[in-house]
């Protein structure tokens, strides 16, 4: 499970690649054939051709996370579910299947968020058929007894024992908790741990999982590398056309307006310098909202590495050891996110009081035309720099696949970016820095 | 690679004779790749963490970040950052036991802005007092609060290198101790860089789709550098393990996080490594379902995340996927890592691992398993080094491992076609044995499982759901595996204590 970081890679990924900005960069971008294919029962498959490497990236993406677990009681299913894909099939029980991935030398491994769960495999492209015929069968037919069920819940426990180890999932966890009253983005991707205890006895809740939300008109195959879009889609209809649609929405509840700011203390089992976190309410992702587009800019001009706060907290008075911020890229509205640790206890509400002076100040001025500037330029090498492999191309996309279902909006989100303004930062923060849609959180541990 | 220049002869006799040759001085890695955009630099300095003095551990750590994290005399650290920002680029350095290796990638619009703040970065440090304060007071809360407390499978590693290596320069923490790190000066700082950050100490490595002047103008910058005296290497002789220690870390409240292992004899470029290392991508390939470890306490019994196991180095394990690059080492160890998992499942746990290292020592690999992973490791390697920093990276562990070209990863995939099942069998009794070991067990039931191991009790599972016979059978072999470790080899550390001083 490794939100955060994918989350991260994706917002640098996606934000940089909307700001290649000239024609040489789009050519770039462009230069890599891409086509998207929709077959009869709503699998659509994208493919990127990157020539020359002999390798190909090939991702299952589910447009299910912990946001589709809206059933009391069944939080962090997404996740098991994602453990128990590599059980195996009638055709390839988890023996067979372990050893073909074996014979072909396949790097792989799946991941779970709060939107999405995608498995991925990185392969020599000759071996592309025999992962199609591989993947296409688990994902129709899956196969498990309640034995294996059960077995896997105890994985799930051990993932879970080992995050809560990390102060900066306690204090993530309690904020989604507190953050949110009824949506489901309130619990985390691993789920409450009462729910991951009762695991093991809901073997028939899983088979309904899978047969609700493992539909083709749910999933995405975003497959780069050394593959022509034709030869892909040829092996995608041979492989998938028969898989039966039947996806179910999930009924995920309108988390209602936050009128009034929240604040919550959580204490941590261990040792830990103090964490704060603040989190503002965002809107969900949209590259027509102009003002959610700004968001990601104001984030970064408010608190990465070269931001006056940054500087101030971090360097020049050495208050914090970290200071880091994420503006959320959700299929609903989520949070924009600032997360601290703080070397003196005593110091958490003078770092609040400067974080608050920080988004008082983008709310009445206009950034410097020059820092925007040269976000932009970051975010366009950044997005050039990381167009190395068909693995890093495929990881990089993968979020915004799942987000938007697709990579149609990647043209209007390249010119969304590019077209923001010191105006545009500036009426984002004063849209999403209100102090009454916040919610504060203090990590401490115990004494 | 450490200290090309301090391979004279009298150097190489204060080495044990088993470590590996190390390439000439001054040598440069080159891999020019004319269609890549980017340019990958790389300088990798012989000093490390077993250049520490004593009571001064953690300087090596310090010095480095002091390069890569903090003012030149040109600009503030401030400056820099806001100099790298709009070119999206970033150098940083990873200080490991024998290396110091200063990284950096850029895009190819950008190299002149670059390199002169990568530069200014090796060769005008300007040790600012509130770049030290800040660094400094970082690591020393790494060490109290993260290592300690908010990674229990991080702390076991460090715990079981620390007790492999016990009386070797190897074995302190990278980032040092709390009271070494709390007595470390600038001055110490300073003394450092000079005494290791020299021209006959450095190797030089540029990658991607660089011409020939920006060649000609990083080769230059190394002129900058003093020549300095040689630096011998320390020895690094871990002592034999005559029987099987045990380090429990008392943590109230934990769950366990096990780690175990021995120093082995045997180096990349020798094809006893190779033979070993199909045989340990068997038992436990890093982040492979279809490893045995994983296999047997993951897949079948559910116990915990996964189980892997390691002949080379490998760290921050638990963030990645593939195996690191400029961590070369004179010496390694083998190592099983299990992850975290409930107290009372510890001690099964512990025992499948090693019923399962004794039968593949005792008995060797089959021939299908053989040739199975031999036919995994040929493609699964080509993922080793896919970006061109990453072959940087290996090109500059070759040099460190005097390898010459195709180099490493190359050789081996040459290699597997013509190595046997009897050399690999031949080599896992030659270089493993599942008893005489050292184990570091991080647990909230330390006292517990002190007894526990001592009286050698039996530790049957329970289970949510029916198991197989096989299984079951199994499981009462596991259980009543005999693991003989005497009272006097199983001592308790309060987490609070460990890497103190």
């Amino acid at each position: 499970m490794t939100r955060n970081i994918a989350l991260l890679i994706f917002i640098t990924f996606l934000s940089a690649a909307a700001l290649a900005q000239t024609a040489e960069d789009r050519a770039r971008l462009i230069s890599f054939e891409t086509h998207t294919e929709t077959l009869a029962n709503g699998l659509k498959a994208i493919v990127i051709h990157m020539p020359g490497s002999g390798l190909v990236s090939y991702w299952s993406i589910v447009r299910t996370g912990s946001r589709d677990e809206f059933e009391p009681g069944h939080t962090g299913f997404a996740h098991f579910f994602e453990h128990m894909m590599f059980r195996g099939t009638e055709a390839f029980p988890a023996e067979r299947y372990n050893q073909v991935v074996t014979e072909i030398g396949a790097s792989r491994n799946a991941y779970t968020t709060d939107d999405l769960t995608a498995y991925y495999l990185s392969i020599a492209a000759e071996d592309l058929e025999r992962v199609m015929e591989l993947e296409s069968d688990r994902f129709r037919n899956l196969a498990y007894s309640e034995a294996d069920f059960r077995t896997e819940a105890g994985a799930v426990y051990g993932e879970y024992r080992k995050n809560v180890t990390n102060p900066l999932f306690v204090i993530y966890e309690a904020m989604m908790g507190r953050a949110f009253d009824v949506h489901t983005y309130g619990h985390t991707t691993m789920g409450y741990e009462e729910d991951i205890a009762a695991m093991p006895t809901m073997y028939e809740y899983s088979r309904a999982f899978f047969s609700r939300y493992y539909r083709p008109d749910n999933t995405i195959l975003l497959i780069v590398g050394d593959i022509t879009p034709a030869a892909a889609v040829e092996l995608v209809r041979e492989h998938y056309a028969d898989w039966q649609p039947g996806y179910t929405p999930p009924r995920v509840p309108v988390e209602p307006e936050q009128a009034e700011e929240r604040r919550f203390e959580v204490s941590y089992a261990g040792r830990s310098l103090p964490m704060l976190a603040v989190a503002y309410k965002l809107d969900a992702f949209d590259p027509q909202n102009d003002l959610r587009v700004a968001a990601d800019l104001l984030t970064e001009m408010a608190f990465g590495s070269t931001s006056e706060l940054y500087r101030k907290l971090v360097l020049d008075e050495q208050v914090v050891e970290f200071l880091a911020a994420e503006a959320g890229l959700n299929r609903d509205p989520g949070l924009l996110g600032i997360y601290s640790r703080i070397k003196d206890p005593a110091r958490v509400d003078y770092v609040l009081e400067t974080i608050d002076a920080t988004t008082a100040r983008f709310r009445e001025s206009l950034p410097a035309e020059d820092d925007l500037d040269a976000l932009k330029s970051r975010l366009r090498y950044g997005f050039l720099m990381g167009l190395e492999t068909p693995d890093a191309v495929a990881r990089g996309l993968a979020r915004s696949v799942a987000v938007s279902g697709g990579l149609d909006d990647l043209e209007a989100v390249y010119a969304a970016y590019a077209e923001v303004t010191p105006e545009d930062v500036r009426r984002a923060a004063q849209r999403y820095f209100d102090p009454n849609r916040r919610t504060v959180g203090v990590l401490r541990a115990e004494p | 690679m450490r200290a090309a220049a301090a391979l004279t002869l009298g150097t190489a006799l204060l080495v044990a004779c088993s470590e590996p040759s190390q390439a000439p001085a001054g040598t440069s890695a080159l891999l020019p790749a004319p269609g890549d955009p980017t340019i990958s630099f790389s300088l990798s300095f012989g000093a490390g963490s077993q250049d520490d003095p004593p009571g001064k551990q953690g300087l090596a750590y310090l010095t480095g970040e002091m390069l890569a994290s903090a003012s030149t005399e040109n600009n503030g650290y401030e400056a820099i950052l806001e100099k790298l920002y709009p070119i999206a680029s970033s150098y940083q350095i990873r200080v490991d036991k024998e290396t110091s290796t200063l990284t950096g990638r850029t895009h190819r619009d950008n190299t002149g802005a670059f390199l002169e703040l990568l530069t200014d970065a090796f060769l005008r440090p300007a040790f600012a007092e509130d770049d030290f304060a800040r660094i400094k007071n970082d690591t020393i809360n790494y060490i109290e609060n993260t290592l300690r407390y908010a990674s229990d499978e991080e702390l076991a590693k460090a715990a079981l290198t620390q007790m492999v290596y016990a009386g070797t320069p190897y074995a302190h923490p990278i980032a040092g101790t709390v009271e070494s790190l709390r007595s470390i000066t600038l001055e110490d700082v300073a003394e450092f860089h000079a005494r290791h950050y020299t021209g006959g100490n450095v190797v030089l490595g540029l990658a991607g789709g660089f011409d020939d002047p920006l060649r000609s103008a990083f080769e230059l910058s190394l002129e900058g550098l003093p020549q300095g005296e040689t630096v011998p290497d320390p020895a690094v002789r871990p002592a034999t393990v005559e029987a099987t220690e045990v380090l429990l870390i008392a943590k109230p409240g934990a769950d366990a996080s096990i780690s175990l292992g021995f120093p082995i004899d045997v180096h990349r470029g020798e094809r006893d490594f190779y033979a070993l290392w199909i045989a340990n991508s068997w038992l436990g390939e890093h982040r492979n379902l279809a490893g045995r470890l994983f296999q047997v306490i993951r897949d079948q019994r559910g116990l915990n995340y996964g189980d892997y196991s390691y002949i080379e180095a490998f760290p921050e394990g638990g963030q990645r996927t593939m195996p690191p690059v400029n961590v070369a080492r004179r010496s390694q160890m083998f190592e099983i890592w299990i992850r975290t998992l409930p107290n009372e499942q510890a001690l099964f746990a512990l025992r499948a691992a090693l019923l399962e290292l004794e039968r593949l020592v005792d008995g060797g690999m089959s021939r299908e398993e053989f040739e199975l992973r031999r036919a995994f490791l040929d493609k699964y390697a080509l993922h080793f080094a896919e970006t061109t920093s990453e072959r940087l990276g290996y090109a500059l562990d070759d040099r460190f491992y005097g390898i010459d070209a195709p180099g490493h990863l190359e050789q081996f995939r040459a290699m597997l076609a013509g190595i046997t099942l009897e050399e690999v069998n031949a080599a896992l009794k030659r270089h493993l044995r599942a008893d005489k070991l050292k184990i570091a067990i991080v647990t909230g039931e330390a006292e517990n499982l002190r007894e526990a191991l001592i009286g050698d009790t039996p530790s049957p599972l329970t289970y949510e759901s029916p198991k197989t016979q096989p299984i079951l059978d199994e499981d009462e072999l596991i259980e009543r595996h005999p693991l003989n470790i005497d009272a006097e080899n199983i001592t308790i550390v309060a987490v609070e204590d460990i890497f103190q001083r």
